[in-house]
């Protein structure tokens, strides 16, 4: 079943990417566990963000990115505060 | 002898209608030829002389005018089939027609569509980036120069469009209204370097305020135009050609004609042109018959047109909306909704019953045509109820097949409502009346009107199957069928009988009250820009009339009320009066207490409409005399009423009646472009014109 | 200094109950009722005509309202909110314009119901006016409803209710945004539901305690007959339709509409897969010089034909003006319901909501308790919630091939304020919105880009007033008004372009313009991306003091960058309060869409397209999308391939 436009879960509940058919996660609650994952500076997104950020907060923040281990696709991106865990994620039964 | 003649060329029928001085009148009815319409137009000429009995080189060589409606500058706007133009804006505004002020993702868009938003989206890009030059110049809100042109900009853009292939170019630059001396001076280098190239300024065009209708319309304006040219042009040569020495004129939205010279100038204004044609003709038929007050309505396959005359007046817009872009031309208003005789029947997932917006079209069709359709319309229920004949549809050129009707009904929706066929039917018909008078309240009650003062013209296939059934929810006086001479080509009688209408505006917003002399000044530069152009339409009127309104508003409102302005000397009091009527009007449309004068009143635009009136009025003959009940045809059994169901109905010829006959309902009169349902508790009339006036008691 | 709470303001924050709840407590009037069976008896045809009258009925108060009202941001925003209710103001249809406010407009009837009828009692003929957001009606003390019982044969049938933002209604700062406010005190004192129209009668007394507030209280008094005059017309085509079907039929075919929207979203909700979808929207700064970030956290579950959402982790209430009420976590939570689940379903709230549940913790940033800050809700905490949540929905729809086509990723992520107060050309006192922040980027879809300036999520028909229009109004001129390349968020499918507006005072007669700036979404961006894709680009609003403008004027030029301006550029803090002199120029760039999709999967024909209509800049093209352009603004399919797999290793941070 798809997720979204890059993973898929299968019966078992194994997701994996939609393009590469690599697993990404094993159990319903970690879809993306194997998924690598990098952050960066949020200058990094590109010129959509318009200023550094340091001009209108103290708060460090990244931008974080989580790619198939194999083909490399980009599955999710946020710009978030460094010092926050993710509060972004999904688990999904049949 | 003398003739007129109306030619309308629609998307799928060429309407022509002649009348000469006597009374005597000639239809003719063809495919059109799209996209030569110019083949369909002649045949419909020549289909007139052959009616007429003569060769057409005589009857054009006594034609005085021929007023041609055409739905070309419409279609080809619709299918995008237009010039490629280049577009001249202020620098910095170059994206306000790709913003559209946001309102172009969802204008004319029906309100399930505006609901699931994800799946809306702009039209198509008007003019491509690489054509949109930008320019310095800047004029302000009080016509003040605040940068002055950049006129080797201008050159070099000019060039660069020239280079690219444009066939116009588009020119609007902000409050050019105000002071077009930038956007003159811009047409004349173009000129320089492209002389007789198609140049629409939007000073000429459109000078009201608020640039981007104005830039839109004046853009539209540019790719209609010369392709308007191209085809008046050749038209009015192989007329000419004939033997046709009258003047060529073509029906605007404005609910009159110009000559087919002036026309290419203000192509915008002929996107109405089709739609208008019917609102003309209720309007000469409401002066002949004085009915003060017509709601016009035409009922199609696909779609239900509705329109006002109010004091013998067509009702006007200030703008209109095409493709979801803003255009700002007066035009007739017309209402158009998806709702007519292909109106598909059908359940919606929670179960209920619905009756459109989709519509069969003209492939596959009703189910009844038997061409595919397996979806139920509205034709199929008139069929199924006994109302229409399926032996003489369309005069009997095309067989229905009430089984295959049937069939779509019990499928679609009696088996899942749990009905039989025939309620099934009787639902999606009362359905339908109940929908269409929603529309039509809607347009009457938002002009500050009541239905009740008004009678109901209804015309076009699928009307008069309707009209007496949904006008009773309305409480109007009456409802009129035209049924004579004009029947089959009622809007092409309307053209012959418009006359030349030319309106010209200016916004100049200021506070109100203002003196007298400033108001007087933009009139009178309205004047005088009329004049010209009538003295350049190259005819004889009757008489010549102007009319004067401004669009006045309370500070800071968007609806502006167009409020008349009396003819004569301006003073104070009258300017004074001025307010007050707007204010009359204002809670005339709005409800008393509406209005807050102490929020101040404004002045944007100034309007002046002048008609020339063309001397000669086609004559309606009258049918033969008939009197007391007409024969009846035959009897079936007819469903036109839930509560009463299946009645025994006597069923009438149009070609049986005649002036001064009478009948009443349950009955049902069956002519060779229509069918008139007359529900029980209803008495009808063939008044001295032909036409079946259906009235309630 | 923290939020001092007040003691007994707590009942005037109800959580609203339903009608039938309702019926059980409420004494002094007569709720009319059917029998349960009445509802099975409607026949198909009765229901559709009736059905039909009624969505037409809320269009033409819209229409009515519309015309009538002298703010711009209803005239030439469509800023407004209609709706007819039941007996006990359960929403039977709501119009399709602000989407926030009908979510909150029942909350007042509820509560003027179990409050009021009593005393002062509710009468035929009578109209309540509110403006306090814990109550409802609004989202914050700038929306003002007004709603009115409809009596029939001495029961009360049902209710009518408008709303619509007033610009000015007091507190510190025009416009009523008061950005240095630490709570409610500083902002317009809200009014809970008190009759302002007695037996048909406009009272005097009330009207002028509620103009007394306001900095243009003649324009506020038009509105107000705008909407005393919609309800008049609903009312009058409802008594109509009661005349005609009778009051049991009409009933009945309210209760079937919500009834039907009930179980049509139910049968949605059926369909998709159970699961959990969690996110999070950031809002920087609560009120001026405020540097912190705030985050309202969202967990979504989906059980069978459920939708729970439970905000625990939402940060506390903080000093200043983004909180909102719980009207503003509604606010937030129904147009996205609205939007995305009933695109084909009647939008009849009433129905709706008996298929989610909310779970929240009053005291937190969009549940807040008085006196907190709530100046700014509608477009802070309840806007952000609205993000949070449209993530969340989308994420879901995204497993449905059919319903995936009713998603758009996160469009722009709040309002940009830019209120405007002075003098006018005409010596005239104005305050005003520049409301061309209205034309904010859609998100982008599974299947296609999100719409350029396509507007705001909440308000499906907004709108934004012509440059000729704000040029004769109000004393100032536009350098530009624009769509802003890359403000897109990247992916497959591009999110939609935001843009920016630039003006410069002109014929001010006291020289320039006081300016209050309000803009969150700078410090990061508020609209994210889905599935991957990128979130759209930052706020950005920019100050530039003593500008060479009227000098590149003399001389034949309008500048089209900040860097033509010349001057002393600032750049804006999220919230400021300033002077603007003849020679400043403000420049405001909204935000765009969220992206759709990995940008490096986006087809090079697109991006090359993008880069030709200057949509997206080259720069992004090459460092986002991977596309490498040849001569004529064409793809080189080869170099892009290669140059897409260096990135897609470099991103990465694989060697």
């Amino acid at each position: 079943m798809k997720i979204d436009d890059n993973t898929v879960i299968g019966e078992n509940g194994t997701v994996s990417c939609a393009h590469c058919a690599a697993v990404l996660g094993e159990s319903v609650a970690q879809p993306l566990a194997r998924a690598l994952r990098r952050e960066r500076p949020p200058a990094d997104a590109g010129p959509g963000v318009r200023a550094d950020p340091a001009t209108y907060t103290d708060r460090p923040l990244v931008l974080r990115q989580l790619f198939c281990p194999q083909c490399l696709v980009l599955l999710a991106t946020e710009i978030a505060p460094a010092d926050e865990p993710s509060f972004r994620h999904w688990s999904v039964t049949r | 002898m003398t003739y007129v003649i109306g030619v309308d060329t629609g998307g799928t029928f060429t309407d022509a209608f002649l009348a000469d001085e006597t009374g005597r009148v000639m239809a003719a009815k063809t495919s059109s030829t799209p996209p030569d319409f110019a083949r369909g137009f002649l045949t419909a000429i020549g289909d007139l002389a052959a009616a007429l009995g003569v060769p057409a080189e005589q009857m054009l060589a006594q034609t005085s005018y021929i007023v041609h409606g055409t739905t070309s500058t419409l279609n080809a706007i619709v299918t995008g089939d237009v010039a490629p133009v280049g577009f001249l804006t202020t620098r910095g505004h170059a994206d306000s027609i790709a913003i559209m002020n946001l309102e172009g993702r969802y204008a004319g868009l029906g309100s399930d569509q505006v609901q699931h938003m994800a799946r809306t989206n702009k039209p198509a890009p008007l003019v491509p980036r690489h054509r949109i030059v930008e320019i310095d110049e800047r004029v302000d809100y009080k016509g003040e120069v605040i940068v002055r042109l950049d006129q080797d900009g201008v050159r070099a853009a000019v060039r660069g469009l020239l280079a690219d292939g444009v066939e116009a170019i588009a020119v609007s630059m902000l409050w050019s209204f105000r002071n077009p001396a930038h956007e003159r001076r811009i047409r004349e280098i173009i000129h320089e370097e492209a002389p007789g190239l198609y140049v629409a300024l939007s000073s000429d065009v459109s000078p009201r305020i608020r640039e981007y209708a104005r830039s839109a319309t004046t853009i539209l304006n540019t790719q209609v135009g010369p392709r308007l040219r191209q085809y008046l042009v050749p038209l009015e040569a192989e007329l000419r050609g004939l033997g046709f020495a009258g003047s060529l004129l073509v029906m605007q939205g404005s609910g009159g004609c110009v000559s087919a010279a002036d026309a290419p100038g203000h192509a915008i204004t002929t996107i109405g042109s089709v739609l208008t044609g019917g609102v003309v003709g209720c309007t000469q038929m409401a002066g002949a018959l004085g009915h003060r007050h017509v709601i016009s309505t035409d009922m199609g396959g696909t779609t239900f047109l509705a329109g006002l005359v109010l004091d013998g007046q067509p009702v006007m817009s200030a703008s209109t909306v095409l493709n979801q872009y803003t255009i700002s031309t007066p035009m007739v208003d017309v209402h158009t909704v998806g709702a007519g005789g292909g109106a598909i029947a059908w359940v919606d997932p929670g179960g209920n019953l619905r009756v459109g917006p989709r519509s069969a079209g003209a492939l596959p069709g009703p189910a009844c045509y038997d061409e595919g359709g397996t979806e139920p319309t509205v034709t199929d229920v008139d069929v199924v109820l006994g109302i229409v004949n399926p032996d003489h549809f369309l005069g009997g050129r095309k067989k229905l097949s009430p089984e295959r009707a049937a069939e779509a009904i019990r499928v679609r929706i009696a088996e899942p409502l749990g009905l039989s066929v025939e309620d099934a039917a009787a639902a999606v018909y009362a359905i339908q009346n109940a929908q269409t008078a929603d529309v039509v309240r809607k347009v009457v009650v938002n002009s500050g009107q009541d239905p009740r003062d008004f009678v109901l013209y209804s015309f076009g296939g699928a009307g008069p199957v309707h009209a007496a059934s949904y006008a009773a929810d309305l409480g109007v006086a009456g409802v009129l069928v035209p049924l004579g001479a004009t029947a089959a080509v009622f809007s092409a009688y309307g053209l012959a009988a418009s006359d030349i209408v030319l309106v010209a505006e200016i916004s100049s917003p200021a506070n109100f009250p203002l003196p007298p002399q400033e108001i007087q000044l933009a009139f009178d530069g309205l004047e005088k820009e009329l004049r010209e152009r009538l003295a350049a339409q190259r005819l004889e009127f009757a008489e010549v009339s102007f009319v004067r309104e401004i669009d006045m508003r309370y500070t800071m409102q968007m609806a502006e009320v167009a409020t008349p302005v009396p003819d004569g000397e301006l003073t104070e009091e009258i300017v004074a009066g001025l307010g007050r009527a707007f204010e009359d009007r204002y809670e005339q449309l709005y409800g008393p207490g509406s209005g807050f004068a102490d929020a101040g009143l404004q002045v944007i635009t100034y309007r002046l409409r002048a008609v020339g009136q063309l001397p000669i009025r086609p004559q309606l003959p009258a049918p033969p005399a008939g009197g007391g009940m007409p024969p009846a045809r035959s009897t079936r059994e007819v469903f036109l009423d839930v509560r009463r169901r299946w009645q025994p109905t006597r069923i009438y010829h149009y070609a049986d009646l005649g002036t001064g006959h009478e009948l009443s309902g349950p009955a049902v009169v069956e002519a060779p472009t229509t069918t008139v349902a007359i529900p029980e508790g209803c008495q009808a009339r063939v008044d001295h014109l032909g036409n079946l006036v259906i009235s309630y008691s | 200094m923290p939020i001092i709470p007040v003691a007994g303001s707590e009942r005037f924050a109800t959580s609203p109950k339903t009608t039938a709840e309702l019926r059980e407590s409420v004494t002094g009037v007569r709720l009319h009722d059917i029998p349960p069976a009445a509802v099975a008896d409607l026949d198909p045809l009765t229901y559709e005509v009736v059905r039909h009258r009624l969505t037409a009925i809320t269009e033409e108060m819209g229409d009515a309202l519309k015309r009538m009202s002298g703010s711009v941001v209803v005239t030439d925003c469509n800023d407004f909110g209609t709706a007819i209710f039941d007996e006990g103001g359960d929403s039977v249809q709501v119009g399709l314009v602000n989407t926030q406010l009908a979510a909150s407009l029942d909350m007042a009837v509820k509560w003027t119901l179990e409050n009021r009828a009593g005393n002062p009692g509710i009468g035929p003929g009578d109209m309540f006016f509110c403006n306090d957001p814990w109550v409802g009606g609004g989202l914050h003390q700038n929306d003002a409803s007004i709603f009115a019982p409809l009596f029939y044969d001495g029961e009360l049938f049902a209710w009518t209710g408008a709303a619509c933002h007033q610009v000015d209604l007091g507190g510190v700062s025009p416009g009523s945004w008061s950005v240095a406010g630490r709570d409610v005190f500083w902002e317009s004192t809200p009014v809970p539901p008190v009759k302002m129209v007695e037996a048909g009668t406009l009272r005097s007394d009330i009207e002028d305690l509620y103009l007394r507030r306001s900095r243009v209280p003649k324009l506020i008094a038009l509105d107000l007959r705008a909407k005393i005059g919609a309800n008049h017309v609903a009312q009058d085509r409802l008594r109509r339709l009661i005349d005609k079907y009778g009051p049991t039929a009409v009933k009945a075919v309210m209760r079937h509409m919500m009834t039907d929207a009930e179980s049509r979203l139910r049968g949605k909700l059926r369909a998709l897969p159970d699961g959990t979808w969690s996110s999070v929207a950031h809002q920087d700064g609560a009120r001026a010089g405020d540097r912190a970030i705030y985050k309202i956290v969202c967990q979504m579950t989906k059980r069978a034909d459920r939708l729970t959402f439970d905000f625990t982790g939402t940060d506390p209430q903080v000093e200043g003006f983004a909180n909102c009420t719980f009207a503003g976590l509604r606010g937030g939570i129904m147009p996205i319901v609205l939007t995305m689940l009933c695109g084909d379903i009647q939008w009849a709230p009433g129905g709706l909501l008996r298929c989610l549940d909310i779970i929240s913790e009053p005291g937190t940033i969009n549940n807040c308790t008085f006196p907190a800050g709530i100046g700014k809700g509608s477009v802070a905490s309840a806007w952000a919630t609205q993000n949070a949540v449209s993530e969340c929905v989308a994420e879901m729809l995204a497993t449905d091939p059919e319903q995936a086509k009713s998603l758009m990723s996160v469009g722009c992520g709040t309002w940009d304020l830019a209120l405007l107060a002075g003098v006018d050309q005409r010596g005239g006192g104005f305050v005003t919105m520049i409301c061309d922040s209205m034309a904010g980027g859609l998100g982008a879809r599974v299947d296609q880009d999100g719409v350029d300036t396509g507007g705001l999520n909440c308000i499906p028909m907004g709108r934004v007033a012509d440059v000729e229009i704000n040029e004769f109004s109000f004393p100032i001129l536009y350098l530009w008004r624009r769509e802003e390349a890359d403000s897109g968020g990247p992916g497959r499918f591009r999110g939609g372009l935001g843009g920016s507006s630039c003006f410069i005072p002109h014929d001010s007669p006291i020289g320039g313009v006081h300016l209050v700036v309000s803009a969150t979404g700078k410090a990061l961006p508020q609209a994210p991306g889905l599935s991957g894709g990128y979130p759209a680009g930052t706020q950005y609003d920019v100050l530039t003091r003593g500008t060479s403008t009227r000098y590149s004027f003399a001389g034949g030029r309008i500048p089209a960058t900040l860097d033509e301006l010349g001057g002393d550029r600032q750049v804006m803090p999220n919230h400021a309060e300033t002077d603007m002199g003849p020679d400043d120029v403000y420049y405001t760039h909204w935000q765009g869409g969220g992206g759709y999709g990995d940008p490096l999967l986006r087809a090079p024909d697109l991006v090359a397209a993008d880069v030709r209509a200057g949509r997206v800049s080259a720069g992004a093209a090459s460092g986002v999308y991977g596309v490498v352009l040849a001569g004529h603004g064409t793809v080189d399919e080869d170099a892009t391939s290669q140059h897409r797999t260096q990135l897609r290793r470099e991103r990465a941070g694989v060697a």
